[in-house]
């Protein structure tokens, strides 16, 4: 890497080795990258592009080597210290909130100073989305950006940060042709104000456009580097393949037999027009670059996804019903999709196969183990027992237990998804001979690999896709490594979405984004208060009395601040149960302190108590969510029986009444209406402010919408959500201040209720339980509303009864309203 | 078939796993035992067991109700309307006559099956959250609760005192009956194929639906097998409580969760562990009795319950290992970091 540089590079790599497991993915890798300078990096899948790039983005520490940043070496290489340096990285999955809007996307993700002065704010991100052309609506949720918006988005947000190395992965492949070419002209106006930038890609004609250098990679080894002008594709070309072979490939079919396979005009999602025809005793190959509709074919092919065209299998069609049923699937994310973790060896091996062990309608363990560990030895399965749990098995042992429980299926068609991936070389040898012999038996085998040795190897036949498109078709002496890499990546066709017009500007009305917007749940439940409001009014004209008024709002004004609590822990995709028990494990607590005559400093010491234990107690439930990794349901649960021992423990009956000048004060009213919940009233718009608007609100949606997205964007997940069980334990407190002078006297019995109906209003606010979105003015009203239908059932002369029906149908039919909503608005969005 | 390597490697099936749940709800459960015996006597006495054997019962078959949703990752908050709905329905329908018992079982069945079809297409086909779901189902059997008994408790038949608060060899009926259900669950659960199906759908939803599985009807039905538990529990406790009240289902709602975590099923669905689960509920009303006959208040016995729920979970969910090795390299001084391969 000699070359004469006039300018220092503004990143340079040298000698980088990185291991994973002792196997190394970098060797010695040479890179820099100069000011003004794009510069390419090519080669297949898996040659270590990523894993150099994320050791320039300080995300792995690499075993060997030095990083220099413009002339300046850097010890240790944070992603902190990277993104303070300006290296800003636009990921291939974009690390996005789809629970939040475009704008909020925007201010949670970069820093404060950037949208300065903030009432500024939706000028500037307007014109960061203008910058990259994407043009949706700031208020538009995220969830409802097409994949190709999502991605500049997130090319937005680099932008914004005017880094000085930009590194961008693979940024075009869900981008349709205009959008490219405003990228390419934003890249260079960079680039000519002195930026460096990165681009890794596998298109050769994008590198021709973009590029002024080139590095190839192949197998985590350098090899090449050179300006773009003076090299030819042929040159390039020769340099990205010809990977050595590890391993023997069983002998391909010799005499092929009758068609058993044949697609025409296969369409689904993510892919299109796919017609083919495979013979008895051959394997057919996916290839092309990872991501171009590959998956989506093989899920298809397995009956996930619905397709148009034929499937024929031994000449009868298919549908994808029968597909389902009938195909074995192999999927890529074994982890995911493939295999139950928790369960055996042999039960994950045996599910498909189960009615042929069964005597009269029981298994027999016999038959079961007799079958089943028979196909599993076949198979040279190394596992401690057939008992034990495959998450205790290798990567390539979990993927024979898959292929055992294919073999035990007796599958009409087997879809193999990446066969070999995270497969040690022994056991891929094995699985290349089970395919081959499930082939020759007849049934027929397509097997998609992002390794394209791989296929040269086992098929007899390969089709290469590009973007969705098959761009080429390999048999015999043409299936090589080189053809179906050079098909790949001089393929010019653009993505099948950009196609069928679900890219591009999708406009929604400004009605329909109010309906599935945070507020429509508080609309509709002003609506429903009126409603019935007036009903009963037109009932019983004491209704509006000041007392009724005041008794209503009173009632609302504890659940109210409980649930305010509990919104927060919802935000964050949790749940707290313990904060019922809690109020009243405070309300006993108070007793003790807060009576008749008791001097002022007893009355601060009982609150300064309350306020301790409160904060105490949220504290736990974080940490025993966050760092025993209880479930939230588990760890509130265990809290919620563990504070109400603690409230019999300080009086196992009624007693120590509630000072009444104390009470008084708290319940004092202006009018009809208690002074109390004017406060709620105003805490909750004043959180509902923040939770759009500042930084703590957008923390926490952000965190209870993606967890990893919100972590990847710089968020401290783990303090964010055990401060977010801290609030909720605080507004716990602060209702039972409220209910200590509603309640009187200290009741170990009191309080535990407010558990489940704080979660009702919680509800019916629209908060999701899902996390991320929610509404804190909606949680004041489903918890007026809540109390207003209790009130109704006495003032409609109604039995206890109608209380528990109304509450019962209220929460379901806002559970089912919301949800249906919801539904609809995200398929729209996808549609 | 390349055998290279010697035939030590040829998989056997290992029979007769002891799961850790049970492994620890037993020793847990002979330690409670011995403590009982030496330090309280009185909570070992024969009227004493016999109690403890009828309620430990009770919560064992809405334990293994609830484990049943659980294992298909959900949980249900209607245990409480649904038992109390199955007492009233019991207690009120027959009116005091043994002849209305065989229609009183009717309704009741009825009434679990309508609950359960409800949550089953509340959660399995609507796919709202099960928190809310139930929920909202509890609040509507309880309104049906009311609306059966319209507040006034009736006295239990005498045939349903006998059958279900009574004693055959010594050991009450009750306890017959749960270890019949028991029997139930662990064969149709370990030796059915739908059962087997069901653990597979709880334990990975989207690897069930990849195979084909029907994953929204195990998850739905689980909701109905459930309710069907709950009514049985429910039944028999109109018989031992001679006068049953509106609301005793509400005691049962935390216990019955209790059960199923320390009996080792996750809270995120999967294997379930109906024997764990049983012992689990012998435990606990056995630490009932131990508190109860130390003549603590009921408040220790509480926080003693809480702490073993705590306890229990800790033993099965905190990565034990993963905390070995890093006290081991804090106490080394040099820790590792070893980041996922890419």
């Amino acid at each position: 890497m000699a070359k004469s540089t006039t300018s220092t590079a503004t990143l340079s790599l040298t000698g980088i080795t990185k291991r994973f497991a002792g196997v190394a993915a970098l060797t010695d890798v040479d890179f820099e990258v100069r000011p003004g300078e794009v510069h390419a990096l090519l080669g297949e899948n898996g040659a270590g592009k990523s894993t150099l790039m994320n050791v320039a983005t300080g995300t792995y520490q690499p075993d060997a080597g030095t990083i220099t940043f413009e002339g300046q070496p850097i010890g240790t290489l944070t992603p902190k210290l990277a993104s303070k340096l300006g290296i800003a990285i636009v990921h291939q999955h974009p690390a996005v909130l789809p629970d939040l809007s475009v704008e909020d996307n925007l201010r949670a993700s970069l820093p404060d100073k950037f949208f300065t002065p903030a009432r500024d704010a939706k000028k500037i991100a307007t014109e960061l989305l203008a910058g990259v052309g994407l043009d949706v609506d700031l208020r538009d949720r995220v969830e409802d950006l097409s994949v190709a918006q999502t991605h500049l988005l997130e090319i937005a947000k680099a932008f914004a940060l005017k880094p000085r190395l930009m590194i961008l992965d693979e940024p075009t492949a869900p981008l349709g042709k205009e959008a490219v070419d405003l990228l390419f002209s934003r890249v260079r106006a960079e680039v000519k104000a002195g930026v460096a930038v990165v681009y890794i890609t596998h298109r050769l004609a994008e590198v021709r456009e973009m590029a002024d250098r080139v590095t190839v990679l192949r197998d985590g080894k350098m090899r090449g580097v050179s300006e773009v002008a003076k090299i030819t594709d042929e040159e390039l070309l020769t340099m990205i393949i010809g990977r050595e072979l590890e391993h023997t490939f069983p002998a391909k079919s010799s005499k092929p037999g009758d068609v058993n396979l044949r697609l025409t005009g296969f369409s689904g999602k993510g892919f299109t027009n796919v017609s083919i025809e495979s013979r008895r005793g051959e394997i057919l190959g996916i290839s092309g670059v990872v991501g171009n509709g590959q998956s989506d074919f093989m899920k298809t092919l397995a009956g996930l996804e619905n397709f148009s065209g034929t499937v024929e299998v031994g000449g009868t069609a298919l549908s994808s019903r029968e597909l389902l049923r009938r195909s074995a699937y192999l999927p890529a994310d074994r982890l995911h999709e493939g295999l139950a973790m928790t369960l055996s060896v042999r039960e994950n091996a045996a599910i498909l196969a189960l009615r042929k062990f069964t005597n009269v309608k029981l298994i027999s363990a016999p038959k079961e183990n007799k079958t089943v560990l028979a196909t599993l030895n076949e198979l040279a399965v190394k596992a401690p027992s057939a008992d034990a749990n495959v998450s205790a098995l290798s990567g390539g042992n979990q993927q024979k237990v898959v292929m055992a429980r294919a073999l035990l299926s007796e599958p009409l068609i087997v879809v193999a998804d990446e066969p070999t991936q995270g497969v040690d070389v022994g056991a891929r040898a094995e699985i290349y001979r089970l395919l081959r012999e499930i082939s020759e038996s007849g049934v027929p085998v397509i097997v998609n690999s992002s390794d394209a040795k791989e296929l040269e190897g086992l098929c007899d036949q390969v089709i290469v896709m590009s973007r969705g498109h098959v761009v080429d078709s390999l048999r015999g002496k043409d299936l090589t490594e080189a053809r179906m890499i050079k098909s790949a990546v001089t393929a010019t066709t653009q993505s099948v979405s950009v196609i069928d017009g679900s890219y591009g500007a999708r406009k929604t009305s400004g009605f329909s984004r109010f309906l599935s917007g945070d507020y429509a749940p508080s609309a509709l439940l002003v609506v429903l208060m009126v409603v019935l409001g007036g009903f009963i009014l037109s009932q019983n004209g004491k209704y509006l009395n000041e007392f009724n008024i005041n008794s209503i709002l009173g009632l609302a004004t504890a659940l109210g601040f409980i649930a305010i609590g509990q919104t927060i822990a919802l935000l964050i995709g949790g749940i707290d149960l313990s904060v019922g028990p809690l109020a009243g494990l405070l309300v006993v607590i108070a007793s003790f302190f807060i009576n008749d005559g008791s001097p002022l400093g007893s009355i601060l010491t009982g609150l300064g108590l309350m306020l301790v234990v409160a904060l105490l107690v949220g504290l736990l439930n974080g940490s025993m969510i966050r760092y025993l990794k209880f479930t939230a349901i588990a760890a509130t649960l265990t809290m919620y029986i563990a504070l109400q021992g603690f409230s019999f423990l300080l009086r196992d009956a009624p007693d120590g009444y509630i000072s009444a000048d104390v009470s008084g004060l708290i319940t004092s009213k202006v009018g009809p209406i208690p002074v109390a919940f004017l406060i709620l009233a105003i805490v909750a718009v004043v959180l509902e402010w923040a939770l759009r608007n500042r930084r703590w609100g957008w923390n926490l949606r952000a965190t209870g919408s993606n967890e990893e997205s919100a972590r990847r964007i710089g968020i401290n997940v783990n303090r964010t959500m055990i401060m977010a069980y801290v609030w909720s334990s605080f507004f716990a407190f602060a209702g039972a201040i409220y209910l200590l002078a509603q309640l009187g006297v200290g009741d170990p019995k009191q309080g535990v209720n407010y558990t489940l109906s704080s979660i009702t209003a919680v509800v019916l606010g629209g908060t999701s339980l899902l996390g991320g979105r929610g509404s804190f003015l909606g949680t004041v009203l489903g918890a007026v509303l809540l109390i207003q239908v209790m009130n109704a059932i006495v003032f409609l002369g109604l039995t206890d009864m109608w209380t528990y029906v109304f509450q019962g149908l209220l929460i379901l039919v806002a559970a089912i309203v919301y949800s249906v909503a919801r539904n609809r608005q995200k398929q729209k969005g996808r549609a | 078939m390349t055998q290279t390597e010697t035939g030590s490697r040829v998989l056997k099936a290992s029979r007769f796993r002891l799961s850790k749940g049970l492994l620890t709800m037993a020793i847990s459960l002979a330690v409670l035992f011995v403590l009982s015996a030496t330090l309280a006597p009185s909570s070992v006495s024969v009227n004493v067991v016999s109690s403890w054997l009828q309620f430990s019962a009770i919560l064992a078959i809405i334990g293994l109700g609830q484990m049943l949703v659980v294992q298909q990752g959900g949980i249900d908050l209607s245990v409480a309307g649904a038992v109390s709905l199955a007492i009233v329905v019991s207690s009120q329908v027959p009116n005091g006559h043994d002849d209305g018992i065989p229609l009183a079982i009717v309704y009741g069945l009825a009434y679990a099956i309508g609950a359960g079809l409800l949550n089953a297409f509340l959660i399995g086909f609507l796919k709202l959250n099960a928190i809310i779901a139930t929920l909202g189902t509890n609040a509507l059997l309880f309104g049906a609760v009311l609306m059966v008994s319209g507040g006034i408790p009736q006295i239990s038949t005498q045939l349903l005192q006998d059958l279900a608060g009574g004693d055959t060899f010594g050991i009450p009926n009750s306890m017959y009956v749960a270890l019949v259900v028991l029997l139930i669950v662990v064969v149709v659960s370990k030796k059915t194929v739908a059962g087997r199906r069901f653990e597979m759908v709880g334990a990975n939803p989207r690897a069930g639906k990849a195979m084909g599985l029907r994953v929204r009807s195990h998850e739905g039905l689980s909701y109905v097998w459930a309710q069907i538990l709950y009514w049985l529990a429910g039944f028999l406790i109109a018989g031992i409580t001679t006068q049953p009240t509106a609301y005793m289902g509400n005691a049962y709602l935390l216990p019955s969760v209790a059960v199923v975590v320390l009996g080792g099923t996750s809270l995120l669905g999967g294997r379930g562990y109906p024997v764990a689960t049983f012992v689990a509920a012998l435990f606990l009303k056995q630490l009932d009795q131990f508190v109860i006959s130390l003549g603590v208040p009921y408040a220790v016995q509480t926080i003693v319950q809480a702490a073993a729920l705590a306890i229990g979970v800790a033993i099965y969910t905190v990565n034990w290992r993963s905390v070995r090795t890093r006290i081991s390299s804090l106490v080394a001084g040099k820790p590792k970091a070893a980041p996922a391969a890419s």
